[in-house]
C-alpha cells in the first residue's frame, strides 16, 4: 500500500514495529512504534503517558512526511 | 549428555478398567485419565468437563479444533521425569533412559481461540498433510466453564497442563514394559567433540521458538520463552519435554508439543553425528513482538555461533509473518560471522503461489528449504464422525466464510491442517 500510494505521487510515511520488513519491501520514510500487537500504543502504561506516546508518533510521523529523503530512511523516535 | 530412547510400539488403543500395554494395544481408563488430569488445580477450576474418543488411521473422522498433539513418554532411569518445570521438578533432563509410546498421541481438542486452532483427518487427502494422521490418537475434548471468554490465558494454561497430564498419565503405563527397540543419542562436551572429530564440520541447530504472546507462546522448562536470552540445549533434552508448546496459532506451522519431542532437525543430525559432521548443541531463540528483543536475540544467536567455532547452523523457523524477520535477522548476523547457514521455514506465497513467499529476505539467505506454501487451497471430504465441533471451520486461519459448506466438505487452505507446512520439516511436503 505504501508503495502504491507513493506511486501516485502522495508521499507516505510508514509506521511499523518490524522495521526490517518495511525496508525490505520498499518504504522511503520509516518511524519505528512500540511492538507488534499495538504500534501506537502501550498497555503498560497509564493512559496520560500512552497519550504523550502516541503524540510523539504522530508528530515524528509528520516530522518524517515533510522532509526530504534521498534513500530509505528511518526516522528514529 | 546421553540418553536411550526405548520405543514401545502401540497399533491399537482400548479403552479398558485396566491399563496396560499387551501386544502393542494401549489399554487405557479415560476415567482414571480424567481423575489425573483434575488433580491439577488450575484444570479443576477451569475445565468444566473432558470427554474422551480414539481416532485410528484410516477411519472417516476428523478432529477439529485441535489445539496440541503430545506424544507420551516416561523416564524410567537418570535425573528428572518428562515435561521439567511443568509436570516434572526441574530437574536437567536428556540423560539416562526414556520410554516412548510410539505409534500413539495425546490430541487435545475443544474451543479456545477457535481461530487459532486446527483440523486433523484420519482419512482422505487432508490426512496425507498431516503426520497425525497415522498415530493412534487418544482424543481429549476439553469443556471450558461459564465465563471462560475473559479468562483465556488461564484456560490456554489449564487446557495445556491437562493435555500433558493426559500424555504423562498414559506414558506411565508403558514404564515396565520392555521397548521393541532402542536407540541412543549422544552429545560430547564442546573439548572432546573437537578431539574426537577433529576434521568433521560443527554444525549446531538454531531452534527458533514462536513467543509472540497473546497465547502465542512455548515454554522452556516452565519458563515462558518470551522472557529469555538466546540459549543453549542438549538436543535429548527436547527428548524428555523440555520444550512445550502452548500455541494457539495458524495449525499448519506450530510446532506441536509431539514436534518438539521428535524434532526431525535433531534426528537428522544426530543420524549424520560422527560421519559427516559433528553436531554441537541446539541454540533456542525467542521471536517476540519488540523489535529490540528481535534484535537481541538474533544478535545473541550469532554471538554464541561464534563462541562455539560452528562451521554451520541450520535454522527452523516457527510461524509466519513477522517471525521471517526473526529468520532473516538469526540467518543474515550467523552468516556475518563466517558461520554457513540453511533456513527451514514455509510459505505464504497466495493460492496461486505467485506472491513473495516470505515477509523479509536477505541475499545471504541463500540455502532454504520450505515446508510448502500455506495458501495452497484443498477441499476437504465430509467425515462420517467428528471428535469436537465444526463451529470454528469458517473462521480458523485459512477458513474463510462458507468454508463448511452444506453438503459436510470444508474448502479451505492448507493453513488449516495441523502440521501441515511445519518448519521443522516433519511432514510430507518437506523437501526431504
Amino acid at each position: 500500500m505504501v508503495k502504491e500510494i507513493e506511486r501516485a505521487g502522495i508521499p507516505v510515511v510508514h509506521m511499523c514495529t518490524v522495521t526490517p520488513i518495511s525496508m525490505t519491501v520498499g518504504a522511503n520514510r520509516i518511524v519505528p512504534t512500540i511492538a507488534i500487537p499495538h504500534p501506537l500504543g502501550n498497555p503498560a502504561l497509564s493512559p496520560e503517558e500512552e497519550k504523550a506516546i502516541r503524540r510523539k508518533l504522530v508528530e515524528r510521523a509528520l516530522e518524517a512526511l515533510t522532509t526530504e529523503v534521498e534513500d530509505q530512511t528511518i526516522f528514529e523516535v | 549428555m546421553k540418553l536411550e530412547l526405548g520405543y514401545i510400539q502401540i497399533n491399537d488403543i482400548q479403552f479398558s478398567k485396566e491399563c496396560k500395554v499387551e501386544n502393542s494395544t494401549l489399554f487405557v481408563d479415560p476415567d482414571a485419565v480424567k481423575a489425573f488430569m483434575y488433580e491439577d488445580d488450575d484444570v479443576k477450576a477451569w475445565v468444566k468437563d473432558f470427554s474422551f474418543d480414539v481416532a485410528k488411521p484410516g477411519e472417516s473422522v476428523r478432529i477439529t479444533p485441535v489445539k496440541d498433539v503430545i506424544e507420551p513418554r516416561v523416564k524410567v532411569e537418570g535425573p528428572g521425569g518428562v515435561f521439567p518445570g511443568v509436570i516434572s521438578k526441574v530437574d536437567t533432563v536428556g540423560s539416562g533412559k526414556t520410554h516412548v509410546l510410539r505409534g500413539m498421541a495425546v490430541v487435545t481438542a475443544g474451543k479456545i481461540v477457535g481461530f487459532q486452532e486446527g483440523i486433523i483427518d484420519m482419512s482422505g487427502p487432508g490426512a496425507d498433510y498431516t503426520p497425525f494422521s497415522k498415530l493412534n490418537n487418544f482424543v481429549v475434548v476439553a469443556e471450558p466453564v461459564e465465563g471462560y471468554q475473559d479468562h483465556k490465558h488461564e484456560y490456554e494454561h489449564a487446557v495445556r497442563i491437562a493435555g500433558l497430564r493426559a500424555a504423562t498419565f498414559i506414558g506411565e503405563i508403558g514404564r515396565n514394559v520392555t521397548p521393541d527397540e532402542t536407540q541412543e543419542f549422544e552429545t560430547l562436551g564442546i573439548k572432546e567433540g573437537i578431539e574426537k572429530y577433529p576434521d568433521l564440520p560443527r554444525v549446531a541447530y538454531v531452534h527458533m521458538l514462536q513467543t509472540q504472546g497473546l497465547l502465542h507462546d512455548t515454554y522452556v522448562y516452565g519458563v515462558d520463552a518470551k522472557r529469555t536470552l538466546t540459549t543453549i540445549i542438549n538436543p535429548t533434552e527436547t527428548m524428555d519435554g523440555a520444550i512445550i508448546s502452548g500455541n494457539c496459532v495458524s495449525a499448519c506451522d506450530k510446532n506441536t508439543t509431539y514436534h518438539h519431542l521428535n524434532n526431525p532437525v535433531v534426528k537428522a543430525l544426530f543420524a549424520a553425528h560422527g560421519k559427516t559432521l559433528n553436531y554441537v548443541c541446539n541454540i533456542i531463540t525467542n521471536e517476540n513482538v519488540y523489535l529490540a528483543d528481535k534484535q537481541r536475540s538474533s544478535d545473541w544467536s550469532a554471538k554464541l555461533c561464534r563462541l562455539l567455532d560452528l562451521d554451520g547452523a541450520i535454522v527452523s523457523q516457527e510461524g509466519f509473518g513477522n517471525p521471517d524477520t526473526d529468520l532473516i535477522m538469526n540467518t543474515k548476523k550467523i552468516e556475518l560471522q563466517g558461520v554457513k547457514t540453511t533456513i527451514i521455514t514455509d510459505e505464504y506465497a497466495g493460492q496461486d503461489g505467485k506472491s513473495q513467499s516470505l515477509a523479509d529476505a536477505d541475499p545471504l539467505a541463500d540455502a532454504v528449504v520450505t515446508g510448502g506454501n500455506a495458501n495452497e487451497v484443498i477441499i476437504l471430504p465430509k467425515m462420517d464422525k467428528v471428535i469436537g465441533t465444526l463451529d470454528y471451520v469458517d473462521v480458523i486461519a485459512g477458513g474463510h466464510a462458507g468454508s463448511l459448506r452444506p453438503d459436510g466438505t470444508i474448502e479451505a487452505e492448507l493453513q488449516v491442517i495441523t502440521g501441515a507446512t511445519n518448519e521443522m520439516g516433519f511432514n510430507r511436503l518437506s523437501a526431504r
